[in-house]
């Protein structure tokens, strides 16, 4: 019998996963796939959390969220394609003009 | 169905996007500013409509229970589409002659309408969907010239950034849902000892918190707030300052304030820790900032250090003084960004490759070039700092003597000295605008800014100098947090 605990620390890892590669990774898409990670974290936590509580509102809440994280990956690949078409490129080491 | 009209101004709203949308397909481009001049009227239309609700003092809940009428919501609903009011009357000037027209209209219109279902949800669900609309659409207008790499380089910081936060938000409500087993926000409230007894409580308001300080730009969340108002063009800055900033704390104030308020000493500390370093750091940047709006983006992260002061004292005054402050940062800074806005066109004017046209250097001698702009913004400038007979200083007075009044007197004297150091930078753009001479003649404002910072600027000196209505609706928003 898998634990409702083991849903918990697989998406907790995962969210790590995500979180660090947020902070270190370099490559636009990287970084989207990161976001990605920690989107898909949340979900596995709303619906362990709903599937041993015997109540429905997690899984819905988990399907609004699959749709907007659809539409973030919409608007995010279309800004790293507008950056591409401009510089050749979607390292965003190099992308520094804005800086204090 | 009667309710279904106290959500009228949001579909208004909605329907006027689409409109725009559509009847953009079929205009050429140099008949497009048409569009502008019909955001505009749904923008007046939906608050006429959201300031009748907000008059009868209707309550009511809607669509079983997930979003309330309230003089909160309606109070922020009317922040949000007066900053829209603004905005889209100045873009008349700053889309003229784009052929993308009708897709910045119906992007703004969109983000307007997710900041008004988050001021008016009332469950987990509906205010994450209102925040998400508000962030794509902020996202792609941040980016909306498509070739600048200024502005793709802003958009693609803000999308990070904004995505992330709404990761954290997002796995932070999982555990509060987790805990409590409701999404409705009064239910996590009846529920909170669960969260409260639990480790998962606190990790879930520290994630909560951290998500929320990226979208209100608290220290150490704020890093792509510089970079974005910086790189975005004037009026979408505005909007992201004025309005979308501000959805970030009717969100906290809703998540954090209502639904755990049974946590309150764990977020208190936290949030006295971030107000500070966010109005010190704030303030200490701004004074070495050579381009207006970078300054202007680090005063907003500063400001918003005060207005999370509320979150500290956690008396209804003080929440009123944070609503307040709200509603008198949303005019100062989207008006000053205008008038930024309107600098940076008097330059591109004079020579077409300007680059940086918002370096304070543009701003010597402005008092003989442009009167009005020079006068509105060293209003909009002298109200940020907190001078008297602005709004500023209204909401600054309110706040601060209510933490005094709570007994935070070493929180207070804080903020007050972080105010005389604003007040430097403040003063010398003042100083390049009048007393530096002018290189160049005299230019006459485009009549679409010039509309949008008049506008701003008389909201300015009325919650100036006639506060008590502004106060009096402050107070009832406010009683709406703290039952």
């Amino acid at each position: 019998m898998i634990a409702l605990e083991h849903y918990l620390i697989l998406s907790a890892i995962i969210f790590s996963i995500g979180l660090y590669g947020l902070m270190t990774l370099k490559n636009g898409i990287r970084l989207m796939m990161c976001i990605e990670l920690m989107l898909n974290a949340a979900i596995i936590n709303l619906v362990a959390f709903s599937a041993y509580s015997h109540d429905i509102t997690g899984q819905v809440f988990a399907l609004f969220i699959i749709a907007l994280a659809a539409a973030e990956a919409a608007i995010g690949l279309a800004i790293m394609l507008s950056i591409y078409r401009v510089r050749d490129d979607i390292n965003l080491n190099e992308v520094n003009i804005l800086r204090w | 169905m009667e309710n279904i009209l106290l959500f009228s101004p949001e579909i208004i709203l909605a329907v006027t996007a689409i409109v725009v949308l559509f009847t953009g397909l079929f205009l050429k481009t140099e008949h497009k500013s048409v569009l502008g001049y019909i955001a505009v009227a749904g923008v007046i239309i939906s608050m006429a409509l959201t300031l009748s609700i907000m008059l009868s003092m209707t309550t009511a809940s809607m669509f079983y229970g997930t979003m309330v009428i309230d003089s909160l919501s309606q109070l922020f609903k009317l922040i949000f589409l007066s900053v829209a009011l603004l905005v889209s009357i100045a873009s008349i000037k700053y889309v003229s002659g784009s052929r993308n027209t009708e897709e910045f209209y119906s992007l703004m219109l969109l983000a307007v309408i997710g900041m008004m279902v988050v001021s008016s949800s009332n469950d987990l669900i509906t205010l994450f969907v209102g925040f998400e609309l508000a962030g794509l659409a902020t996202y792609a207008l941040v980016g909306f010239e498509k070739k600048n790499i200024v502005l793709l380089e802003a958009s693609m910081k803000y999308f990070i950034i904004g995505a992330l936060s709404s990761a954290l938000i997002l796995f932070g409500m999982s555990y509060v849902y987790g805990m409590t087993g409701t999404t409705s926000i009064p239910g996590i409230a009846e529920n909170a000892s669960l969260l409260a007894e639990s480790p998962i409580g606190l990790a879930a308001v520290v994630l909560l918190i951290a998500g929320f300080g990226y979208k209100m730009a608290l220290v150490p969340f704020h890093m792509w707030a510089p970079d974005t108002y910086q790189g975005a063009s004037p009026v979408i800055s505005a909007l992201l300052a004025g309005a979308s900033k501000k959805m970030g704390f009717i969100a906290a104030f809703k998540v954090i304030i209502v639904a755990l308020i049974a946590l309150s000493a764990d977020w208190r500390t936290i949030f006295a820790v971030l107000a500070v370093i966010t109005m010190t750091l704030g303030n200490v940047v701004a004074l070495t900032q050579t381009s207006v709006k970078r300054m202007l983006a680090y005063s907003s992260v500063a400001q918003a250090g005060y207005i999370a002061m509320a979150f500290v004292v956690l008396t209804p005054t003080a929440l009123a003084g944070g609503i307040l402050y709200i509603m008198s940062h949303a005019f100062m800074k989207a008006g000053a960004f205008i008038a930024v806005g309107i600098v940076g066109f008097m330059v591109l004017l004079g020579n077409r490759e300007a680059r940086n046209v918002d370096h304070i250097d543009n701003f010597k001698g402005l008092a003989k070039r442009m009167p009005l702009t020079a006068f509105s913004l060293m209003v909009f400038l002298f109200a940020l700092a907190g001078i008297p007979a602005t709004a500023g200083f209204v909401s600054k007075f309110v706040l601060f003597a209510s933490t005094i009044e709570a007994g935070l007197v070493w929180l207070a004297v804080i903020a007050i000295l972080n105010s005389a150091i604003s007040l430097f930078y403040y003063a010398r753009v003042v100083k390049y605008m009048y007393f530096m001479p002018a290189e160049g003649g005299r230019v006459s404002e485009p009549a679409p800014f010039a509309v949008a910072m008049i506008i701003a600027l008389a909201a300015v000196l009325i919650i100036g100098i006639w506060p008590e209505p502004f106060i009096y609706w402050a107070t009832e928003a406010a009683k709406v947090l703290l039952i």
